[in-house]
C-alpha cells in the first residue's frame, strides 16, 4: 500500500518533469516496453469498411420471404399428414380376387388416400360408364327424333293430308249449291 | 418384410465353414467393414422398418386386379348403335393400354438381359432381342401412326388398309 503511493508519486514526478513526452503517461509509465519497430504484426482481419452502393433488394427479399411463408403454411401440414398416413396406414397388398367376391370399386387402388378419395369423393367407374351411356342414349334418341320429324314434315308437305302445313280457308259449309238465276250470281 | 421359409420343415445342412485359423495378429479388415456396415446401416434400417410395420399391423388392407368382361367389337356393332360403339371404344382403349404395358415388359426383359450379359449381350440375349423386335414390329403395324387422337375406328381403318395392301400384294 505504501509502495503504491510511492509509485504513484513517482509517476506524477516523471509526468511533471517532461509532460509532453508520450511515454510518460501514467498508464504505461511503469509497464512500458521498448517499442520494436522491425517486428510489427500485419493482419488483414477486417480490412477497410466500405459503403457498397447497390440497388435495393428489400422488395425481392420480402417477396421470397412471403412466398416461403405462404407455401409452407399449407405445405408443411400436408406433408406431415401424408407422412403420417404412409407410416401408420400403409399401402395395400395385391392379392388374388377370391371366388364369388365382388370387390368394391375403391378396393382396386393401392394408396390409402387414393382409396379414400375413390370411396368418398368420386363416383364408381361403373356409375360413370353408365352415366356416359345414358347421355349417349339420350342424344341418340334426340337425333332419331329430329330425323323422323324431318321425314314426317316432308311427307305432310307433299301429300298435304296431315295436321301440319294447313292453310286456313273459308268454311266449305258456306258454299251455296242452290241453282242461280244468272251465271254470275 | 416378407417372411422367411419354414426353417423347421426344411432344416439347413450343418455348416461346413472351416474354423477360423488366424495366422496373423492383424485384424481382418473384411470383418471390420462388415460389422461397421451392419451397425451403421443395416441395424438402424431394420429397426425402423420393424417399427413402421408394427404401426401398420392394425390397418392392413388389400387391393385386387380388376377384370373386365369382353363386349362386342366395333365390327359386331349395328350401324348407328352408338352405345355399342362406346363400349367397343372403351374396350379398345383398355386393350391399347394393355398392349403398351406388354411392350414395356418385353423391353424391360431385354434391358435386364443386356445388363446381365454386359459386353456379350449380342451373343447371349438372342431370344429376348428377337422377342422384342417381333413385339415392337407388331405393335407398330397395329397401333403405329394413329397419333394422340387414336380411336377404335381409326385402328379398324388401319387394319383394313393393311388387309387391302396384303391382298394387293398377293394378287400382284
Amino acid at each position: 500500500m505504501v509502495g503504491m503511493s510511492v509509485l504513484r508519486s513517482a509517476a506524477a514526478f516523471a509526468a511533471r518533469l517532461s509532460p509532453l513526452k508520450s511515454g510518460n503517461n501514467a498508464a504505461n509509465l511503469l509497464s512500458r516496453t521498448i517499442p520494436r519497430t522491425d517486428k510489427v504484426a500485419v493482419r488483414w482481419g477486417h480490412g477497410k469498411k466500405l459503403f457498397v452502393i447497390k440497388p435495393s433488394d428489400y422488395y425481392d427479399r420480402r417477396f421470397l420471404h412471403l412466398l416461403q411463408y405462404y407455401v409452407l403454411l399449407t405445405g408443411v401440414p400436408v406433408a406431415v399428414f401424408v407422412t403420417c398416413v404412409n407410416v401408420f396406414v400403409g399401402e395395400a397388398e395385391l392379392v388374388e380376387t377370391p371366388e364369388d367376391y365382388e370387390p368394391e370399386h375403391w378396393e382396386y387402388y393401392k394408396h390409402p388416400i387414393t382409396r379414400w378419395i375413390a370411396r368418398n369423393v368420386y363416383d364408381s367407374p361403373v356409375k360413370d360408364y353408365e352415366k356416359m351411356m345414358a347421355a349417349i342414349q339420350i342424344e341418340k334418341e334426340k337425333a332419331d327424333t329430329r330425323l323422323t320429324q324431318l321425314e314426317v314434315r316432308r311427307h305432310m308437305r307433299q301429300k298435304g293430308d296431315g295436321p301440319w302445313f294447313q292453310r286456313p280457308t273459308l268454311d266449305k259449309g258456306l258454299i251455296d249449291y242452290s241453282p242461280k238465276s244468272t251465271p254470275d250470281n | 418384410m416378407p417372411a422367411d421359409y419354414d426353417k423347421g420343415a426344411y432344416p439347413e445342412p450343418p455348416r461346413q465353414t472351416p474354423a477360423v485359423d488366424k495366422q496373423t495378429a492383424l485384424p481382418n479388415p473384411a470383418l471390420i467393414l462388415s460389422k461397421l456396415f451392419y451397425y451403421s446401416v443395416d441395424l438402424p434400417v431394420t429397426t425402423f422398418r420393424d417399427a413402421v410395420d408394427s404401426f401398420r399391423a392394425n390397418n392392413k388392407s388389400v387391393y385386387y386386379h380388376q377384370k373386365f368382361r369382353r363386349v362386342p367389337d366395333l365390327i359386331d356393332c349395328q350401324e348407328g348403335d352408338y352405345i355399342c360403339y362406346y363400349e367397343a371404344e372403351m374396350q379398345w382403349r383398355r386393350d391399347y393400354k394393355v398392349d403398351q404395358e406388354i411392350v414395356k415388359v418385353i423391353q424391360e426383359r431385354m434391358r435386364a438381359c443386356h445388363q446381365r450379359e454386359g459386353a456379350s449381350y449380342h451373343q447371349n440375349c438372342g431370344k429376348e432381342i428377337q422377342q422384342f423386335n417381333e413385339v415392337t414390329k407388331n405393335f407398330q403395324s397395329r397401333y403405329g401412326d394413329l397419333g394422340a387422337y387414336a380411336s377404335g375406328r381409326k385402328c379398324l381403318m388401319k387394319q383394313k388398309e393393311r388387309m387391302m395392301a396384303a391382298a394387293q400384294a398377293q394378287s400382284a
